[in-house]
């Protein structure tokens, strides 16, 4: 099992644990309690990704939990090219993409029927409803944030991702292109296309591009 | 402003919190998960397809070697009987056909409706069956044993289909396994007999 002072030591203040590179060659070696302390780890960053990506809180814990043991499982093939968050997000992007694709190969439409606890806000589709999480930061900025979330949900499912990806999490243009398996052209156009939707709803000129 | 400088909107995604934490504790059922031996050198993907390969392909691998084993086995009896068996074992068939020759003749094809042999067949079973006793006296304790175990088995079977077949009389699938029953259990009869009586034969030679 991880402890709390084996994760808190792992964190010590950064998005990345300082002993990630040990905890990773000892998951890989099948030291599952290793692999917990990178899950501790890195499971909000994940999950944030995938609930922006879903909008849905109950699709986007699926994904990260077949993120990580789908991670657990291919560890081997993780060679520390890239970083161990850059990995586990490909492979959460993988999962979320997969989901979506089973869903429209059941025809299942987004806006079925759910319990209003499982939805994320969006701008789309319940709108209305509160953020299922709180946003750290000052107070004051938690309706700005909340509006951007809106915003950001409402978008269409190509700009969202591309825009979460890019514009949130920091990927350029070629990794977007590649984890979303789209050509960076196409990559380059949802984002400016997201951009503009997001300008538009959040009310902000044009010309502060 | 230029491309590169951040705007309004750069600058209000950026502040946006990364991580979201989760209502619940996703772990459990992770650790459930990977406590499950999956080899580590695979991604999910080729793992599931891996996993169910290697399910098919150690079943197709048990059945290849089984059939394989029964080909070797049947090739290396064929090749010990033809070598030094050949002239005992074409005795034993002309003898085991001479045997059946008559309850062949009065054994339909098939039932036609009807689940009982007739009085001519009841004859020649009857026949077959004399002989079959005397047969075994001169056989070996456990060969012997073995032979009825056999035939008793066959005759179980006969006697469960009929009952069956008294049922579903118009089942053909019924009637084709009875038939197929009936003819086993004369095949093995005559065949013991016919050894027999090819043994004796040889024996006389």
């Amino acid at each position: 099992m991880c402890s709390s002072a084996v994760l808190e030591q792992s964190l010590s203040g950064s998005d990345v644990p300082a002993n990630e590179g040990m905890l990773v060659a000892a998951a890989r070696s099948g030291d599952a309690a290793a692999f917990e302390c990178l899950y501790r780890a890195y499971c909000s960053r994940v999950l944030g990704l995938c609930l922006r990506m879903t909008r849905r809180r109950d699709i986007a814990e699926d994904c990260v939990q077949q993120t990580f043991i789908r991670a657990w499982r291919s560890l081997a093939a993780f060679e520390g090219r890239s970083a161990f968050s850059t990995w586990l997000h490909r492979i959460a992007v993988n999962e979320v993409l997969m989901h979506q694709r089973n869903r429209e190969n059941r025809s299942e439409l987004d806006h079925s029927p759910n319990p209003r606890s499982e939805r994320f806000s969006s701008g789309e589709a319940g709108a209305d409803e509160p953020l299922q999480y709180q946003p750290a930061g000052k107070e004051r900025d938690a309706g700005e944030v909340m509006d951007l979330e809106r915003a950001l949900a409402s978008l269409p499912e190509g700009s969202r991702h591309v825009v979460i990806l890019q514009a949130v999490y920091g990927y350029s243009h070629e990794e977007v292109a590649d984890m979303l398996g789209i050509a960076v052209g196409t990559c380059k156009a949802q984002l400016h296309r997201g951009r503009k939707l997001l300008r538009k709803r959040l009310g902000l000129s044009e010309l502060d591009t | 402003m230029t491309e590169h400088e951040p705007d309004q909107l750069d600058a209000r995604l950026a502040r946006l919190d990364r991580n979201i934490e989760p209502v619940r504790d996703l772990w459990p059922a992770i650790a459930a998960a990977i406590a499950e031996p999956v080899p580590h050198t695979r991604d999910a993907g080729s793992t599931r397809w891996f996993s169910s390969s290697r399910f098919h392909s150690g079943r197709s691998w048990a059945i290849a070697a089984s059939l394989l084993l029964m080909i070797a086995s049947s090739a290396v009896t064929y090749v010990v009987t033809q070598r030094s068996m050949q002239a005992e074992v074409i005795r034993a068939r002309q003898a085991v056909a001479q045997q059946l020759q008559p309850v062949l003749a009065v054994m339909p094809a098939n039932f036609g409706g009807q689940m009982q042999m007739d009085a001519e067949y009841s004859r020649a079973h009857a026949v077959l069956d004399a002989q079959f006793a005397v047969a075994l006296q001169s056989l070996p304790v456990p060969e012997r044993a073995r032979l009825e175990r056999s035939v008793g088995d066959l005759r179980r079977a006969a006697r469960e289909l009929s009952a069956m077949l008294a049922e579903h009389p118009s089942d053909p699938l019924l009637q084709e396994l009875l038939l197929s029953t009936y003819q086993n259990e004369l095949g093995l009869l005559a065949r013991v007999n016919g050894l027999q009586s090819a043994t004796s034969l040889g024996a006389d030679l």
